[in-house]
């Protein structure tokens, strides 16, 4: 059976996500914007690079494809 | 032949009586508030002074006049908007006061706003959601990134006094 713990939207996925995308210093930030319930990965992504106007950061090619807006 | 109930008689809850609204504010003295019931000549008394009471009372004026119209009149303030309103600064990047994004960090911040209140967040948090996040982190598919990131809470919560 997959290890579905770090699936895309995931809720560790998230924290990965936004913790490597606000910083580790915004931690608190980060889990609970991981907890949100968001609509897709897509959207999340969108939210993140429309607060940081950076790519989003974290996740490897292993369990995370990127994707073009 | 059927009376209609409310023209029956005997106690009626709903009946003027049974109304604790029309309860007279003289403390039962009849609707025109005159007292009766005193000793003779007693009545007349009463009703004068509490005529000339009223009179009395109803002379009086507040020595300043109550302030008309809007109190914050000629204030220029903008409405308050919801969190996820157009911004009221559009020359300010959203992200101006934190580490992160465009515009200036939180070295910009006046000394007001400077804390470790976030750091102190950030050890609460860790603290709280360590063990699941710690657990999740030895997943085989657990990207670097995020081991990183638990790293990181492990030694700000062993940092901290009480971590």
């Amino acid at each position: 059976m997959d290890d579905v713990t770090f699936n895309p939207g995931s809720f560790f996925d998230n924290v990965d996500k936004f913790a490597n995308s606000f910083g580790y210093q915004n931690a608190a930030i980060a889990i609970e914007l991981a907890m949100i319930s968001w609509p897709s990965p897509e959207e999340r992504d969108s939210f993140i690079i429309g607060i940081t106007g950076e790519d989003v950061k974290g996740g490897n090619e292993k369990n995370y494809i990127k994707r073009n807006f | 032949m059927t009376t209609a109930p409310e023209n029956r008689g005997g106690m009626r809850p709903t009946a003027p009586q049974n109304n604790p609204a029309n309860v007279s504010g003289t403390g039962g003295a009849g609707q025109s508030g005159d007292y009766t019931g005193f000793a003779y000549g007693q009545n007349q008394t009463l009703n004068n002074s509490r005529v000339e009471g009223n009179a009395a009372v109803a002379s009086v004026k507040a020595t300043s006049a109550a302030p008309s119209g809007d109190p914050y009149a000629g204030i220029n303030l903008s409405p308050i908007g919801t969190f996820m309103d157009p911004t009221n600064n559009p020359s300010e990047p959203i992200t101006a006061g934190v580490d992160f994004g465009p515009g200036p960090g939180s070295e910009a911040l006046p000394n007001m706003f400077k804390s470790d209140a976030r750091q102190n967040e950030n050890v609460q948090i860790a603290m709280s959601y360590l063990p699941d996040l710690s657990l999740a982190a030895q997943s085989p598919n657990a990207p670097d990134s995020y081991k990183r990131f638990v790293n990181y809470l492990i030694q700000n919560a062993n940092g901290m006094p009480n971590g």
